[in-house]
């Protein structure tokens, strides 16, 4: 088996092709060892992993803790709140505390954009971006190509559209980058307040009407609504949001060909898409929770080959 | 104090002796002989070999921030000083930021009698409105007697629009100078860089050029409407370059300056998020540098400063958002300026804009080099290489984006008021 060309999983950005499939051949096999009846192996026995949770995260939080306890290492859990790392001093006083406990491998999620490099700079230990600001989550973006090519066989050539808050977005952002990277087409939609002033130059298309968007793409990516990531209003009503950009079984079952729908939970149940198409067959949204497991396993053993 | 220098390159002297090798005995503060090159030895003066070195009017910066009273551990007055003498200044405009703001006759003297004695002579820029607030005028004619030469709410950029005009049209009674730094806060909020493809990739949020060209648009009809001149800080947009030259075209007493760091950084140098380049206005793109060096090749921005913004590295190593904005420029401004634009200016040309231009703007007097003239100068290289060192940095603050970095052009002596200083 090979090895991934960086130290830390920063972002998608940093990634070259071989690295993703290095990953995907890496999570294929673990994903058929998390349906064995016995789930763990001992790869990563005595590492030791931190899971840094400085924003609210309950799904990403849970895979990445799943995927570290199925690879037998070691996890330590620290979760502030927002309000104290807003007073500044949080990252700098917890690199130092990583420092000192001789952590291998640390996860961040962290408010800010940069924070994960912020973090690769001042540490010796391997960092996995879980999240930083609207920058880049790779996991999550990494899970999404590989759901992907695991329901269409593959990625390259695919027509991708995702629709929603792309200016607050770092999944959208971390999927254009991998998405691109394996040869996707790609399509962001959403309101034109909530579209970066330029988008294009990242090599997508835009479109500003939902039916457009869907008729035209093969797997359509619903982000969530993060009302919490918006300081001022993007647009008037969640109402409004929703008559102009929620998908519903109607306009699904008008389209002329059967997409493949995806979120990144957790899902606003009628807003970005209602509970009928959330539970469709046409949804992969709990596969790509598993997949989940899976890419974050794949991710985590081979850091850990820089580790050793 | 008698100091000699030997065979030095004269520019920008004022007189029809620029451009001329000399040597020049300074006594007592005061320029008592320039002679043929060579023919001048006094053995009880400091003599210092000018060869392949200029000698200039001191050097001025328009725009930059001691941060004393109140934040005396970024910098202090005296540190600040040393800091602009590193970097060949003798005069310097403080801008009113600090804590509590210049916004009254009691800071506009602390800080004139604290520096009466340094070697830079310090001006003081007060606040436009009270306490700096943005609401109501300050006391603009008690602080222009005491001693401030311009009034400006500095980067509290005044949205108020009328606030802006009782600005200009009070200030007139007095010939207050009023400048502008350009932002509506509406459309730069909480922004951390340039808006552009470097903040789409990095998921910041981005501050649009618009930001400030919709602010220069409305300040332009402001001065046009009360028939007072305005200054334009640190302008940094081709579409501020644009507005002013036409301005300017149309006859209004409009004025620009831009800071070193925009001549030459684009916003992709902030790709590893690096806070030391985080500045504002932000670092723009390629095509605003190009419209920025247009700009100072047809006059329409007349001097060159460093927004020297010192601050310590508890507000600078930290998350992106989280960072101060801000870089300190006194000591490295002349060679970024220099750089920057020798291929395209005369040098005669580049220290104008650090000197006597930004006086000629703040109505200060000019400063010549003749026989009987107090002797206010700058002995520089402009070939030198060096490597800036934290270290040796004079600056309180360490948060110079160059640091480690090897620049060209150095100064390497100031004088004025009977002071000497030889930097390091």
């Amino acid at each position: 088996m090979g090895a991934l060309s960086v130290k830390h999983l920063l972002g998608i950005k940093e990634l070259s092709l071989a690295d993703i499939e290095l990953i995907f051949s890496t999570a294929d096999t673990f994903k058929e060892v998390l349906n064995r009846p016995i789930k763990k192996v001992p790869s990563l026995r005595d590492v030791t992993i931190a899971n840094l949770f400085f924003e609210n995260s309950t799904r990403t939080r849970l895979s990445f803790e799943l995927a570290e306890r199925r690879l037998s290492a070691d996890v330590i859990n620290f979760a502030a709140s927002s309000s104290s790392v807003s007073k500044g001093e949080t990252l700098i006083d917890t690199v130092n505390n990583i420092l000192a406990m001789k952590v291998d491998i640390v996860v961040m999620r962290h408010p800010h954009a940069g924070a994960a490099q912020f973090l690769s700079r001042h540490v010796e230990a391997s960092i996995v971006n879980a999240g930083d600001g609207a920058h880049e989550h790779p996991t999550q973006a990494l899970l999404d190509a590989f759901s992907i090519r695991e329901k269409l066989g593959e990625v390259k050539g695919k027509k991708i559209a995702i629709v929603g808050d792309i200016l607050h977005s770092r999944v959208a952002l971390s999927n254009i980058f991998c998405l691109k990277k394996l040869g996707a087409e790609v399509m962001v939609c959403g309101p034109t307040t909530l579209m970066p002033r330029y988008i294009e130059s990242l090599g997508v298309k835009v479109e500003h009407n939902l039916k457009n968007a869907l008729e035209w793409c093969d797997v359509a990516n619903m982000l969530r609504i993060q009302l919490e990531r918006q300081d001022i209003k993007y647009f008037p009503s969640l109402r409004e949001y929703i008559q102009l950009f929620g998908l519903n079984k109607q306009i699904l079952d008008s389209l002329s060909k059967r997409i493949t729908i995806m979120h990144p939970g957790p899902i606003n149940r009628g807003v970005e898409i209602t509970s009928e198409v959330a539970d469709s067959d046409q949804s992969i949204i709990l596969n790509q929770v598993e997949n989940g497991v899976a890419i974050r396993m794949a991710v985590l053993y081979l850091l850990a080959g820089h580790v050793k | 104090m008698k100091i000699l220098i030997k065979e030095v390159t004269l520019i920008n002297t004022g007189t029809n002796e620029s451009g001329a090798v000399r040597d020049v005995l300074i006594d007592n503060g005061i320029i008592n002989k320039i002679a043929q090159a060579g023919t001048l030895s006094d053995p009880s003066a400091t003599t210092i070999d000018g060869k392949k070195k200029f000698l200039s009017p001191g050097w001025f910066d328009m725009h930059v921030n001691f941060r004393d009273p109140g934040e005396e551990i970024k910098e202090d007055l005296m540190s600040g000083c040393a800091a602009a003498m590193q970097g060949g200044f003798t005069g310097v405009l403080c801008m009113p930021s600090t804590t509590p703001p210049i916004h009254s006759k009691a800071e506009v003297e602390f800080v004139l009698n604290k520096t009466k004695n340094e070697l830079v002579e310090v001006h003081v820029a007060g606040t436009l409105s009270h306490e700096q607030k943005g609401k109501d005028l300050s006391e603009m004619y008690d602080m222009a007697s005491a001693g401030a030469i311009a009034f400006t709410d500095d980067k509290h950029a005044v949205q108020d629009a009328g606030l802006l005009t009782r600005a200009l049209l009070y200030s007139k009674n007095f010939g207050g100078k009023i400048l502008s730094f350009a932002d509506d806060n509406s459309l730069s909020s909480k922004g951390q860089m340039n808006e552009g493809i470097t903040s789409t990739h990095l998921g910041l949020k981005g501050i649009p050029s618009l930001a400030e060209s919709v602010m220069i648009s409305r300040d332009l009809q402001l001065a046009e409407y009360t028939g007072s001149p305005i200054h334009f800080s640190t302008i940094s947009t081709k579409e501020s370059v644009e507005l002013i030259r036409n301005a300017k075209k149309k006859g209004l007493a409009v004025t620009a300056d831009v800071c070193a760091l925009h001549l030459s950084q684009d916003d992709s140098a902030l790709e590893n998020f690096d806070t030391l380049l985080k500045i504002k206005p932000p670092l723009r793109s390629r095509e605003d540098i190009t419209a920025l060096h247009s700009g100072i090749l047809d006059g329409t921005i007349s001097a060159i400063s460093s927004d020297h913004s010192p601050e310590d590295t508890e507000n600078k190593e930290k998350e992106f958002d989280l960072a101060a904005f801000g870089a300190s420029g006194l000591e490295t401004t002349f060679s970024l300026t220099y750089s920057s634009l020798i291929n395209k200016l005369k040098i005669e040309k580049i220290v104008d804009l650090i000197s006597n231009s930004p006086r000629r703007i703040l109505g200060l007097k000019e400063i010549t080099i003749k026989e009987g003239e107090n002797a206010n100068l700058t002995l520089f290289d402009t070939e030198q290489e060096w490597i800036v060192d934290g270290s040796t940095l004079k600056s309180k603050s360490k948060n110079n984006p160059f640091t480690g970095k090897k620049l060209k052009g150095k100064a390497i002596a100031v004088i004025n008021k009977n002071k000497f200083f030889l930097c390091s």
